[in-house]
């Protein structure tokens, strides 16, 4: 027995290191440390080894066991080594992608979010208004005269009902301060309409985001660092802004605001963005009318007004040459904001 | 309206101020400068040469080779195209470095192997008016050498946008007045002699609100003929084209001094001047030959003959105009008031440069004076004689009033930025003037200063707000209703965008014929539709009611663009009536999405999956998911698999499937499904949990069992028993497979195979087998005896 064991330890670790494949190695596994494996039915024999030879054949047995189980894992290990590389070899990581359907937010959807959430940080609160709306919203409380040409049913959407559809989210102002009390600090972006033939820069609906503040001793300074500070956050720090004198029927003084666009490879140009100016007084004095209150007296509160055309800061932002582009829809033009 | 920088500079100094500087300076006076156009020659570098020889090029037919002398001592040698000049003809010489409009600059260069050290010119190549084909031949005196430009007028068009509360700058001399001001410089005074008045004995004014002050003059003995050079200039320069010197005066002095002026022809008039209104039904036939059926709003210039001579402040009458052979005229100079003009000339479709400044409103003041003016200048140009004095009915209306500037609010609201002093000085150099008891007098030419808050309105404006410091301070303000669904929009949209569907934007306004896919949310009754008057089109003729229409719209659009795969959405308002035609618009929120075509780009590793309507399904729960999101079949007109959608037990909105016949229609070639969702509902089901749910901490089982059931019986039978069951250890169950066998072999084509996986757990123990095969079994009677399943 002590000359069979090192011949058994011997053959399976020749048959475990020519083991080509699993199954071949669990077949040397099987046949010397199965049940009826080779080491398994000489270790049978144990007992009836001499008692003196015990001890030193129990530690030939051990070693062999050791041994052999020793090489089926190194065996293991390797021929597991074998197969991996062999599972990997071949693989094109160069191959393309399995494609995940991308989607994306419509493009005035980011430069509304970007622009709401700049005022936000600025503390102004959302507001809204109906888009039908009537003319006392839209323009008598807005101190438009009532021969104004806006109200001229040729640029104006009217229905039979007398209702029309608001030309400007400036409604919502009077929407606002009709319920609130000042302090009133609000932003509504919106809907607008105007019969306007559609064109390359022009649509008959088009979108708007207003904003009011209204309160006591908000100046002409108020006005200008709200709106240059917000023009700096969506244009960059280093954007210049003017404000030239205009005319509103709602606001006095009125400005148009002009940014500086710079855009690589062409002469800086002056763009308009948007209206401003102080509330008049007027709309005030109609808003205490209709409250039959005095919560907004022109003679100790004050305001400002802006809106700017939301379409429009889009197709600066992003170079669009067709506001058509953005009512199209088409998938072409829609990827390019995934 | 355009104003010339010639005729500009005859009422201020000018000189030295780049056209740059002036642009800016009309932007900060709160005129927009839309157009600038330089006419005649910019640059020094094109001069007078005279053409010394002309040979044939030799390697060219259409072109010569000219040797011209440009008054450098040596002979330049040219290649030239031209074909209308002779040697010895003096042509403009454009000398290397010369910039053309257009903007290119003369080079010398080879043409066909010949070198060519310049260009001659035709007029149009230099900035001038078209003239003849072929090079401008200048004139034999030209000095050679001399620059081109010394020898025709320039001038520049600017193209300004005037502010409705501005009509005392619709003219030159008005807009020369406010320069003055903004540069402080004197004004040049204008040289009108006053005429002498007299009491109308020949005009009757019967509607004095419409028209207050009525001036009129007789000149006899004019002859009609082309007006002075100076004069047709002067109209050209703003692209005005000259008629007569009668009416070229009248249309000078509306654009030199802002009043409309009209010349009857006096041997066509009969009797008294009638300012009247017109008669229900009355005609005028405008100058134009347009045709016109008044109403009594609209004010005529009529005579005792009753003729309507002309529609006051619009347009004159065909038949009473001045003609080649008046000699006798009756000059109009009146005030109308501004609404009347603005009502007429909207009803009547019929503008002016005169009505546009009517309904803006003229200086009342300046009546009389465009009259004296207009007399002076027709006196020039066509001879005869005036009448001694004007004749005036009624009087100029005072427009303006005192008005008082309150030193704190102005303090207030340019946060100090202007000094009072300086304030006052604006208002005087802008034509104020301050009385006695401190408050201004504002010129009769300003109508627009009302008010405390106009005269703030003056002075910031000449300020500029680039002279007021930014304050950064603002009140704090709580959050609003609107803030927390713009939130929850937002989280939508991205959640939608991640799920890979792109947003859209449509317009609100579509046809009528896109109806038919409209998907409102409740159906629509007779009157439930809302229509916009006077639609721009019939394509955008109706209030979405739905925004289905534009989502379906623009993937045709896609679709015939080749697009393959079509997953869009769009949020925004509904428009509707309510129900039943009750007249009373409602807006609604709402989130409509599509999906057609493939569910994602295809590949070398991936086939092509066309999009079905559990796609939109799971889309749907994944906006929500925390809700069981539930289709529950209603048939929905124009649609094919209408049903409501349900989160849990609430309906949030509609599905359906476009009918294959309209798909066809639009050229689809996959199904096309829809769905539109009350987004005010929406937002509220994604409000977060309130607080976590432990995790289980004894193992579930799961048990399956196939069950052959009717074909058509729904799915939502066997959910609604299993919710029913009351059975506690069942916690999920989970639908894995659906067969039928359309051969009939292994299962009859009218019954269907439905596989379910049925999980069991207690909260406080880990289940024994014998208590998950109790429950199941419950589970699976309750099956059973409700809609008669069988176990397979």
């Amino acid at each position: 027995m002590k000359e069979q064991i090192p011949v058994i330890q011997s053959e399976a670790l020749a048959q475990i290191a020519s083991a080509a494949d699993e199954r071949s190695l669990e077949d040397a596994r099987v046949s010397v440390l199965g049940k009826k494996g080779t080491l398994t039915l000489i270790a049978a024999g144990m007992k009836d080894v001499p008692k003196e030879d015990k001890a030193e054949v129990g530690q030939l047995l051990n070693a062999a066991r050791t041994a052999i189980s020793a090489a089926l894992e190194e065996k293991q290990t390797a021929l597991q080594e074998v197969a991996d590389q062999a599972a990997l070899a071949g693989i094109d990581v160069t191959l393309p992608a399995r494609a995940v359907a991308t989607g994306a937010l419509h493009p005035l959807t980011l430069i509304r979010d970007e622009a709401i959430g700049i005022l936000r940080r600025m503390g102004f609160a959302l507001a809204d208004g109906p888009e039908i709306e009537d003319e006392f919203h839209c323009f008598d409380a807005l101190n438009t005269p009532a021969d104004h040409p806006a109200r001229n049913e040729k640029d104006t959407f009217y229905f039979d009902s007398g209702k029309l559809l608001r030309t400007h989210t400036s409604s919502v102002q009077i929407r606002t301060m009709e319920t609130a009390k000042p302090p009133v600090r609000i932003i509504a972006p919106g809907s607008a309409y105007r019969r306007d033939e559609i064109d390359a820069t022009h649509l008959s609906v088009f979108n708007q985001l207003e904003g009011l503040y209204v309160g006591t001793d908000v100046s002409l300074p108020d006005l200008k660092g709200t709106l240059e500070y917000f023009l700096h956050e969506l244009f960059g720090p280093q954007t210049e802004v003017r404000f030239r004198p205009h005319f509103f029927p709602f606001t006095e003084p009125s400005f148009e605001i002009d940014v500086k666009l710079t855009i690589k490879g062409q002469a800086p140009r002056w763009i308009e963005v948007a209206g401003c100016g102080m509330v008049d007084p007027a709309v005030f004095e109609s808003i205490n009318k209709t409250r039959k209150d005095n919560a907004f007296d022109p003679e100790t509160v004050t305001g400002f007004a802006f809106g700017m055309g939301l379409d429009r800061l889009a197709m600066i932002r992003w170079g669009i040459k067709d506001i058509r582009l953005l009512i199209e829809n088409d998938v072409r033009f829609l990827k390019q904001f995934a | 309206m355009n104003i010339s920088l010639n005729w500009l500079a005859t009422h201020l100094d000018l000189s030295g101020k780049s056209i740059k500087e002036i642009d800016d300076l009309f932007t900060f006076a709160g005129v927009e400068v839309e157009g600038i156009v330089s006419k005649g020659i910019a640059s020094e570098k094109i001069v007078v040469a005279q053409i010394m020889e002309a040979v044939q090029h030799p390697n060219a037919d259409r072109l010569k080779v000219t040797q011209v002398d440009a008054g450098e001592g040596t002979l330049r040698q040219i290649v030239c195209g031209a074909q209308n000049y002779k040697v010895g003809d003096k042509v403009p010489c454009a000398l290397p470095g010369a910039a053309l409009p257009g903007g290119f600059t003369i080079g010398e260069t080879v043409m066909r192997k010949v070198e060519s050290k310049g260009m001659l010119c035709a007029a149009a190549e230099i900035g001038l008016p078209a003239g003849e084909d072929g090079l401008l031949i200048l004139p034999q005196d030209a000095e050679i050498g001399k620059p081109v430009k010394q020898l025709y007028d320039s001038d520049t068009l600017l193209e300004l946008e005037v502010t409705p509360n501005r009509p005392d700058l619709l003219s030159h001399y008005g807009m020369a007045r406010e320069l003055a001001t903004l540069l402080k410089t004197p004004l040049k005074p204008l040289d009108i002699r006053g005429a002498g008045v007299s009491p109308a004995a020949n005009i009757t004014i019967e509607s004095p609100n419409a028209c207050p002050l009525y001036t009129a003059v007789r000149i006899s003995g004019v002859t009609i003929k082309d007006s002075p050079t100076w004069l047709k200039q002067r109209l050209e320069s703003i692209g005005l084209r000259p008629i007569n010197n009668i009416v070229d005066v009248t249309n000078f002095v509306l654009h030199e001094l802002g009043q409309p002026l009209h010349a009857f022809d006096a041997a066509k008039l009969t009797g008294n001047i009638i300012i009247r209104n017109a008669t229900d039904g009355e005609t005028f036939l405008a100058l134009d030959e347009s045709e016109h059926t008044l109403t009594p709003d609209d004010l005529l210039i009529s005579d005792e003959s009753g003729a309507a001579l002309a529609l006051a402040g619009v347009m004159g009458g065909l038949t009473s105009g001045v003609t080649e052979t008046t000699t006798d005229i009756l000059l109009e100079s009146a005030y109308f008031t501004p609404q009347g003009i603005r009502r007429t000339s909207r009803r009547t479709a019929l503008s002016s440069d005169s009505s546009y400044r009517f309904e803006r409103g003229v200086d009342p003041q300046g009546v009389l004076t465009a009259s004296a003016f207009a007399v002076k200048l027709i006196l020039e140009t066509a001879g005869g004689t005036a009448e001694a004095s004007t004749q005036v009915a009624g009087e100029a209306p005072a427009l303006t009033r005192p008005v008082a500037l309150d030193p704190a609010k102005l303090d207030q609201l340019m946060g100090g930025s202007i000094s009072l002093t300086a304030a006052e000085g604006i208002l005087t150099r802008l034509g104020l003037t301050q009385l006695a008891d401190g408050t201004w007098n504002v010129p009769s030419f300003r109508a627009d200063l009302q008010r405390h808050i106009d005269l703030v309105e003056e002075i910031a404006r000449v300020h500029g707000l680039a002279n007021v410091p930014s304050r950064f301070l603002g009140a704090f303000v709580p959050a609003s209703a609107i803030d927390a669904a713009y939130d929850a929009d937002m989280v939508l949209r991205r959640r939608l965008a991640a799920l890979g569907i792109y947003e859209c934007q449509t317009i609100k306004l579509i046809a009528d014929s896109q109806l038919t896919d409209a998907l409102p949310l409740r159906p629509l009754q007779d009157g439930d539709v809302i229509r916009v008057k006077l639609p721009l089109s019939e394509d955008h003729a109706v209030m979405r009611p739905s925004l289905v229409p534009g989502l379906v719209a623009s993937a045709a659009r896609n679709v015939r663009q080749q697009a393959k795969s079509l997953r869009f959405f769009e949020m925004g308002r509904a428009f509707r009536n309510v129900g039943g035609g009750k007249a009373k618009d409602q807006e609604s929120e709402t989130l409509a999405i599509l999906l057609s075509g493939g569910t994602a780009p295809t590949g070398w590793n991936q086939s092509d999956r066309q999009a079905d309507l559990y796609d939109l399904k799971g889309l749907i729960n994944a906006l929500v998911p925390n809700k069981t999101i539930r289709f529950s079949p209603r048939e929905r007109d124009g649609f094919t698999l209408g049903c409501d959608i349900k989160a849990d037990d609430q309906t949030i909105g509609l599905f359906a499937r476009l009918k294959p016949s309209r798909e066809r229609e639009l050229d689809f070639t996959s199904p096309v499904f829809v769905a539109e969702l009350d987004l005010t509902k929406l937002r509220k089901l994604l409000t977060g949990i309130e607080h976590v749910e432990d995790l289980p901490q004894f193992p579930g089982s799961s048990r399956d069992a196939a069950m052959e059931l009717p074909a058509t019986l729904p799915n939502a039978d066997i959910e609604a028993v299993l919710a029913k069951c009351n059975e506690p250890l069942l916690i999920a169950f989970e639908c894995f497979d659906v067969f039928t066998d359309p051969t009939g072999e292994k299962l009859p084509t009218d019954r269907k195979s439905v596989a379910y996986r049925f999980q069991y757990r207690a909260a406080d123990r880990t289940l024994k087998a014998e208590e998950v095969d109790a429950a199941h079994q419950k589970v699976l009677e309750a099956l059973t005896q409700k809609i008669g399943v069988k176990f397979r």
